[in-house]
């Protein structure tokens, strides 16, 4: 949705072209490929968003993406705010600059929020921070994962552009705020009966007027909408600026980018939005698709699907190589998620590359939503060690042996059999 | 869409660290490398470009397009020298870099390929620049302000308004200290001879040489203060 608001003075085109040009220009050696990013001295995390630490991964300082190492993100059952992974889709520099801190957006601008509830709707409707606070609040404690998170795995049938994701893109957090559904309700807007589509908008911009704008749209009889919540809290305080405050839409079990940060807009709609974000970004196609036969641009709301639920996903915590870990017993641990459907009834773990494999101990989960700690024995022999993992939930849904059949040009929802290689 | 009343202006600050974050990256050698540099990192910095390094042509092609939806804006021309570049020297497989230029290493700088692989982009083929945006080259008396101002505002960058050849502009030139002490020396040597500049040159004013790039780079100034020196020559 594009704002009345003037861009600022400087003109970004332009200034990208100027800054642009210089590069740091030293390895002209054949290994450039492998040399470029060791000599480049990447901004740290904490220099890119205020309030983050030193050292989570890199993935785009102009758009403040950034994953968490897992040696981290296994500290915490809710991961806080200065460890969670990051990704805007828009710079942000200038007049965007507000959002990349972890404290919270100033008390004016939660003053002056206002999101606007509007479309095919008999009488449109403005909320503000404070009608959202009147209500009663819920919580839901969720796993929040980008959707490319794991795409860097893809690139063992054929690499994928954009960022090299390894498995830190996901965290696991307590939200709280007001049930959308009934909240939409009271509100008595009379949809028409044409109105099969729910589109959320944030705050954030394209850097240019000719980009599109990031929108998610829902469809009304999706179930997980049931579940989704206005969140004005993550982990008990106000959310970050950078996690998507003053308000979130969350839907509990969803991607992250179906999670709409710093929301302005809620949209009826008989269609899905045209957001580039919507319609060709963010989707897996849905059939299996060959490398060079089914490209990036070739998605349509036809042949492919948003990235809605998270695909039942396990990923080993420890050990991991980071640990040093010495030939003889270990406990192999790590947490297992999916979408919230269904219990996880088991984890299959092997320490000797799939050839044997045990059910691990599974705890259950403080939501449907939230990750499941599990853990199981095992021996390391000296030498190469191969240690993987498997989810499977109670409508038998179960993570694909070999995460490559799920191949898709934009590297989304890798969710194939976690592997960790332990050499000693 | 943004709440008119919340709007945070910060241009100066957000420009500056921008500028910080963006002068990183380096891609391989080769022709249309200035349009990456010049049209990807409006959106985004080029960590994208490189860590997406190694994916085939047709992958490149139709990333292309997608950025198209995300606002890219280029000619057709442009599109395709931008897909050879990235097909060729960022695909699976690259050429030897030892096909680049090569000029740092052999200290035969040419001016004339510097000046065409890096400064044309911004400042035109013939040094004629851009009114409003882009300061010409060609009958830029700033080129003759010191034996070592231009070579200041290669290494370091130049920021703040200046009046050149009776354009007014106020825009951000980034450093370019990735260019080598010879290459430096050379393209400056190359624009004060070239496009009718030599006229301007003062009786007995001499070129610099590599060692006096050097020792200009070991001075490290910030973009305005760079500024603030072109200042101080004018006064002269």
């Amino acid at each position: 949705m594009r704002s009345q608001v003037t861009r600022p003075a400087i003109n970004r085109r332009q200034f990208g072209k100027l800054a642009g040009a210089a590069g740091l220009a030293l390895g002209v050696s054949p290994a450039w490929m492998r040399a470029a990013l060791a000599d480049t001295a990447t901004p740290d995390s904490a220099e890119i968003i205020a309030g983050k630490v030193s050292g989570l991964i890199v993935h785009n300082a102009k758009l403040g993406v950034m994953e968490t190492p897992l040696t981290l993100l296994r500290k915490y059952e809710h991961t806080p705010k200065e460890i969670m992974f990051n990704r805007f889709h828009f710079p942000h520099e200038g007049d965007a600059a507000w959002y990349a801190t972890t404290k919270v957006p100033s008390a004016d601008m939660v003053k002056n929020w206002t999101i606007r509830v509007d479309g095919l709707v008999e009488r449109p409707r403005t909320l503000t921070i404070a009608d959202l606070q009147a209500r009663p609040q819920e919580t839901r404690v969720s796993v929040l994962q980008c959707a490319g998170n794991g795409r860097s795995f893809y690139a063992a049938k054929e690499k994928v552009g954009g960022g090299q994701w390894k498995n830190g893109g996901m965290a696991c957090v307590e939200w709280e705020g007001v049930p959308l559904k009934p909240l939409l309700d009271d509100l008595k807007m009379v949809p028409s009966a044409d109105a099969h589509w729910l589109t959320a908008e944030g705050w954030d911009q394209p850097a240019t007027p000719e980009g599109s704008d990031f929108a998610k749209s829902y469809h009304m009889a999706d179930s997980a909408l049931d579940n989704a919540i206005l969140a004005l809290k993550m982990n008990g305080e106000a959310i970050p600026a950078t996690s998507g405050g003053p308000v979130r839409l969350i839907i509990p079990g969803y991607y992250g980018n179906m999670n709409v940060k710093m929301l302005t807009v809620l949209l009826f709609d008989a269609e899905q939005s045209n957001s580039a974000y919507q319609s060709v970004g963010y989707r897996m196609p849905n059939m299996p698709v060959e490398p060079g036969q089914f490209e990036a641009n070739d998605y349509t709301i036809y042949n492919s699907v948003p990235t809605y639920g998270h695909k039942i996903k396990s990923v080993i915590f420890s050990p991991l190589p980071e640990d040093k870990a010495v030939a003889g017993a270990v406990t192999i641990t790590g947490v297992a998620f999916n979408d919230g459907e269904a219990k996880i009834t088991s984890v299959e773990v092997s320490a000797d590359g799939g050839k044997s494999w045990q059910a691990a101990d599974v705890k259950d989960a403080e939501s449907p939503w939230a990750w499941y700690h599990w853990s199981a024995k095992g021996t390391l022999a000296s030498g190469a060690n191969v240690l993987m993992c498997r989810a499977t939930d109670a409508l038998g849904r179960t993570q694909p042996m070999d995460g490559l059949t799920r191949w898709n040009p934009r590297g989304y929802e890798w969710n194939g059999v976690d592997r960790v290689e332990i050499t000693i | 869409m943004r709440p008119v009343s919340v709007t945070v202006f910060c241009v100066v600050v957000g420009a500056t660290a921008a500028l910080a974050a963006e002068q990183q990256f380096n891609l391989p050698q080769g022709p249309g490398r200035e349009l990456v540099y010049g049209n990807c990192q409006t959106c985004h910095d080029l960590q994208s470009v490189l860590d997406s390094a190694g994916i085939r042509r047709g992958a490149w092609n139709a990333l292309l397009d997608n950025m198209k939806g995300y606002g890219l804006r280029i000619s057709a021309d442009q599109r395709a020298k931008i897909l050879d570049y990235l097909g060729t020297y960022l695909g699976p497989n690259p050429p030897a870099a030892a096909a680049a230029t090569g000029a740092a290493a052999t200290g035969a700088a040419d001016g004339a390929q510097v000046f065409a692989d890096i400064c044309a982009a911004c400042h035109q083929a013939k040094g004629e620049g851009q009114p409003g945006d882009f300061p010409p080259l060609a009958g830029n008396p700033d080129l003759f302000l010191a034996t070592d101002f231009p070579a200041t505002v290669v290494l370091n960058g130049l920021t703040g308004a200046i009046d050149v050849a009776g354009d007014s502009l106020d825009q951000t030139m980034p450093a370019f200290d990735f260019l080598s002490d010879d290459e430096i020396a050379a393209v400056i040597k190359y624009v004060r001879a070239s496009w009718g500049n030599d006229k301007l040159r003062p009786a007995g004013f001499a070129d610099l040489t590599a060692g006096e790039v050097a020792a200009r780079r070991a001075k490290a100034m910030t973009p305005e203060e760079v500024h603030a020196y072109r200042g101080s020559l004018e006064k002269k």
